[in-house]
């Protein structure tokens, strides 16, 4: 059993603190994404699991064992590394085979358990070359290999497509996917491309600056963001921020327009607080182009500024209340700049966060 | 058209100039050498030659036996007890200053510490003093000691000489092995001893193995502090025994062209194994901080 | 935990048989030669090592033109003949960059006099330049360009040109196998940007590729202030000074006072003031090679 489990940790480079006292839970077997934008802490935290960073404050568990003083090699775990990190002087048998060789396993069962991982990725072609001879896809692969053939209780993945091309880093992240369908083990995945973590996680866990936004599953997060960060760095293109004051059951927007608060938010909505509204580019269309038609809703008739089609759907430019607003217009209609357009705001899905702590209203 | 003919023609004139200055270039900086060379194989009748005579006509390789003292006419300097003073410095002080510079060059490249700029930056001025300056009170301190004038004397000052050149280009060849290799290797079950070995030493080696070569060579040439710290046949190596011939009334050119050929070869053949990695080590370790 | 455990003792104790070394053949001899600058000590005389004269020493040194002629020489040598091996270098390089075969070789050619021993060359050029058998004097004779024999090594000019001959044909190869290696690691994208710019050839080069490779002077003029007093094997082997001292430079100074005249304490105090010379050359030299390199590493 590897569940994986993170107490209070800090990590501190001299006096200043770049991970402020992290609590995580990972379950057996599960695949965990923790994603945020680059310099927030994420490879520093991943590396404290490994035991390539000093842990400077908290325990962290592998296990039932704690692992703070543990060099890497004691604690069963397998890493793939942005770069692949593939020895250069060894061709791709000899690196797959290298952890094995070290645990002093014996020839033929290294050779057996090598193939079989080479079998698994499909690398049984190139096992005689050596890494300058591959492609970064292969090397990618080669990388993945050696995290498998070890059989670790735990993976360690720190931005492991993010230097292939972008197709390429598609095909991959379906393959890491079947893989862990395959080799059921926990794994602990870094990125800072949401689509990534949307995809692979079970759960993910948002990061910034150092400290945890959210945990939950993908759907969660998309759904029920707690802080208008996470609004934001989930989903793409970004959800759409108007900032507002609560007045009479409404949020009244900087210019006077008047969005109705839905009523499973209304409890929240005392009169006069200053809040920020937000609703996703998906639930803002021109009338009758939208994807859901009934619900609440608020019409407001808007310019549009600039419009990107997308083939079956267009992303619409637009302002509203003196703000960039980003909506989406569903079917194969040209849209032109200057055209004016009445645009329903889908209701059933806005959100409201206090406009001074970001905190979803939900978590009053 | 005639404009497209004459660029034809300058462009050939450049080309030829070009060449021709190639060409000059490396006249000066072989000839000299060269001539050295061709001296040694001649009998000191033909180097004495007015007007001189440019191809040896008789090449011999008697200034050689003369000066190993194998021929029936010998020259009163002991090369060969010179010759093997100087091996034995030379590599004895290189491999103990390869092997310190190795951990030191480590402790650069894959550490951060407090005063590491300073340390670095303390090494290198540290041997910047000149030698001869340094020789006097070297000399002292080892005539009290009592290990003037002895082969051991000298390595031990020639370790330092080299240490913080060699700290310098191994610091540079290791940083530029990516320092997640070793830590792949750990997490693959290795120790950080084993991962040194494993992957990052393997990966240096060639650069290692230039930077022991500049330190043979730095010890194999040195002349100032040696023509000081040594005086007998017992110590003395070939740069100093090469003033040994000076001293005599008449200079023996042929001896002595024959004892430079023989402090040139080992450096010819050492440089021409490692000079791709020399320039490696030398621009990386200095521009890429 | 005890201190040496840590992690972070790990590059202290990596470093300390460098530092040990440094300490016993470098510092405490420093300190122990600061000692003795301010005795009267004099090799022929052991008890004269106790005999404390304060500065009289420098004071000495400091008032007496049999000090400061051979200082002004050795500076006047230094500032001529790095100046001179870092333009024949560039030239060199630039050379060598444009040249579409054989770079390699020629490279190769040009690293060995970086690695002959200076006595070495000390010694080919006074071969070279012997007045009655060198090279030289035969060359210039055949081809009628002089009728006597010129005195190369005797003449107190022609000595010093002579010594500068050979100090560059030594040293040259420093510059030009460093500022080669900055030409071959220099980007193409910028030389391309400042001719689309409307540079023409002088400007590109005094803009663009200059300044990307003063760095690498800069680590070729480190390297250099780390041996400048390797001219001293030079000067012993080819004049040692003479004729009649007007070769001598400070390092050969030195060691005429120390060993030849055994005044070991005047000798100190002398080998302090070019020592702190030399470090000084060399941390300015240091502290521009820093600069440049963040300044380019900004720059990428
Ligand atoms: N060795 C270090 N010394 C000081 N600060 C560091 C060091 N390594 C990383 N940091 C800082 O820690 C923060 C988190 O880094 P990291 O975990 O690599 O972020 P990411 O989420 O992009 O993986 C960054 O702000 C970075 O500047
Ligand atoms: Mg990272």
């Amino acid at each position: 059993m590897a569940e994986i489990t993170l107490d209070k940790v800090v990590k501190k480079y001299g006096a200043a603190s770049v991970v402020h006292g992290i609590d995580l839970e990972i379950a057996h077997e599960e695949f965990v994404v923790l994603v945020g934008p680059s310099g927030c802490g994420k490879s520093t935290t991943l590396r404290m699991i490994a035991g390539l960073e000093d842990i400077s404050g908290g325990i962290v568990r592998i296990g039932d064992r704690v692992v703070n003083d543990l060099p890497p090699r004691k604690r069963n775990i397998s890493m793939v590394f942005q770069n692949y990190a593939l020895y250069p002087h060894m061709n791709v048998r000899e690196n797959l085979g290298f952890g094995l060789k070290i645990a002093g396993e014996s020839p033929d069962n290294i050779s057996k358990r090598v193939d079989e991982a080479a079998a698994v990725l499909g690398l049984t072609p190139l096992l005689d070359r050596t890494p300058a001879e591959l492609s970064g896809g292969q090397r990618q692969r080669v990388a993945m290999g050696r995290a498998i053939v070890r059989r670790p209780e735990v993976f360690l993945f720190d931005e492991p497509l993010s230097n292939l091309d972008a197709k390429l880093r598609g095909q991959m992240r379906a393959e890491i996917k079947k893989l862990h369908q395959k080799v059921r083990t926990t794994v602990v995945y870094v990125t800072h491309d949401q689509v990534e973590a949307m995809t692979l996680a079970d759960r993910i866990v948002v990061m910034r600056d150092g400290r945890i936004e959210q945990v939950g599953t993908p759907m969660e997060a998309f759904n029920h963001p707690r802080t208008t960060f996470v609004a934001t760095f989930i989903g793409s293109p970004p959800m759409n921020l108007l900032p507002g004051v609560i007045a009479g059951g409404a949020v009244r927007l900087a210019d006077g327009t008047t969005v109705p608060v839905p009523d499973r938010l209304k409890p929240h909505a005392r009169d006069g607080r200053k809040v920020t509204l937000g609703i996703r580019p998906d639930d803002i269309s021109p009338v009758g182009h939208g994807l859901s038609q009934d619900g609440p809703g608020a019409e407001v008739d808007l310019t549009v500024e600039l419009a990107e089609p997308l083939g079956m759907e267009s992303l619409i430019y637009t302002r509203l209340a003196g703000q960039e607003v980003l909506a989406k217009l569903y079917g194969p209609r040209i849209v032109q700049p200057g055209e004016q357009l009445t645009f329903r705001m889908a209701l059933d899905r806005a959100h409201l966060f206090d406009a001074e702590t970001g905190q979803s209203l939900r978590l009053d | 058209m005639s404009l497209a003919v004459e660029s034809q023609t300058s462009k050939q004139l450049k080309r030829a100039g070009l060449t021709a200055l190639t060409f000059l270039l490396m006249v000066v900086m072989c000839v000299p050498g060269l001539w050295v060379v061709l001296s040694a194989f001649r009998p000191n009748g033909e180097i004495l030659a007015k007007p001189p005579i440019w191809i040896p006509e008789a090449p011999t390789f008697d200034n050689f036996r003369k000066i190993f003292g194998l021929g029936t006419d010998q020259v009163a300097i002991p090369v060969g007890s010179y010759f093997m003073n100087s091996l034995i410095i030379a590599m004895t002080s290189t491999v103990i200053a390869l092997a310190i510079g190795m951990a030191g060059g480590y402790a650069f490249a894959r550490y951060r510490f407090r005063g590491k700029g300073s340390i670095f930056l303390g090494l290198m001025l540290f041997r910047a003093v000149p030698g001869i300056a340094l020789s006097l009170p070297v000399f002292i301190i080892w005539s009290k000691l009592g290990i003037i004038d002895t082969k051991i004397g000298l390595i031990i000052v020639y370790v330092s000489l080299n240490v913080p050149f060699t700290i310098w280009l191994i610091d540079g060849f290791f940083r530029q092995i990516p320092l997640s290799l070793s830590e792949a290797a750990q997490v693959d079950g290795c120790t950080r001893w084993q991962a040194f070995w494993k992957i990052e030493f393997p990966l240096a080696r060639s650069g290692i193995a230039a930077a022991g070569v500049f330190a043979f060579l730095t010890s194999w040439n040195e002349f100032a502090l040696a023509s000081q710290l040594t005086r007998s046949t017992s110590s003395k190596t070939l740069p100093v025994g090469l003033l040994d011939f000076t001293a005599q009334f008449t200079i023996d050119w042929a001896g002595m062209c024959a004892m430079a050929v023989i402090i040139i070869i080992p450096a010819l053949i050492l440089t021409f194994l490692v000079q791709k990695h020399l320039i490696a080590g030398l621009t990386f370790g200095g521009v890429k901080g | 935990m005890p201190f040496w455990r840590r992690e972070s003792a790990t590059p202290f104790l990596l470093l300390t048989p460098a530092l040990l070394t440094m300490a016993f053949v470098v510092i405490i001899p420093l300190v122990f030669s600061m000692y003795t600058s301010f005795t009267g000590y004099r090799l022929v005389k052991p008890d004269s090592l106790y005999d404390w004269v304060g500065f009289r020493n420098y004071a000495r040194i400091l008032s007496d033109w049999e000090f400061w002629v051979p200082f002004g020489r050795t500076v006047l040598f230094l500032t001529v003949v790095l100046n001179v091996e870092f333009l024949l270098g560039l030239g060199i390089a630039l050379l060598i960059n444009r040249i579409t075969w054989g770079q390699r070789t020629l490279r190769t050619i040009m690293m060995f006099p970086m690695m002959f021993s200076p006595i070495l060359v000390g010694f080919q050029f006074k071969f070279l330049f012997n007045d009655n058998i060198g090279i030289v004097n035969n060359a210039l004779q055949s081809l009628g360009l002089s009728d006597g024999a010129i005195a190369w090594l005797v003449d107190a000019k022609l000595a010093f040109f002579s010594i500068a001959i050979a100090e560059i044909w030594m040293s040259t190869s420093v510059f030009a196998i460093l500022l080669l290696a900055g030409l071959f690691a220099m980007p193409r994208d910028p030389l391309e940007a400042a001719k689309v710019d409307g540079c023409n050839a002088w400007q590109t080069f005094r803009h663009i590729t200059l300044p990307f490779l003063m760095p690498f002077a800069y680590i070729a003029m480190a390297i250099r202030s780390l041996d400048v007093a390797r001219a001293y094997d030079i000067v012993t082997v080819m004049t040692d000074g003479g004729p009649a001292g007007r070769t001598e430079i400070l390092w050969t100074l030195i060691a005429r006072v120390g060993y030849d005249n055994s005044r070991m304490g005047m000798a100190n105090a002398m080998a302090y003031v070019s020592t702190i010379l030399s470090i000084l050359f060399t941390w300015y030299f240091y502290r521009k090679l820093v600069a440049a390199r963040r300044y380019m590493g900004g720059a990428q």
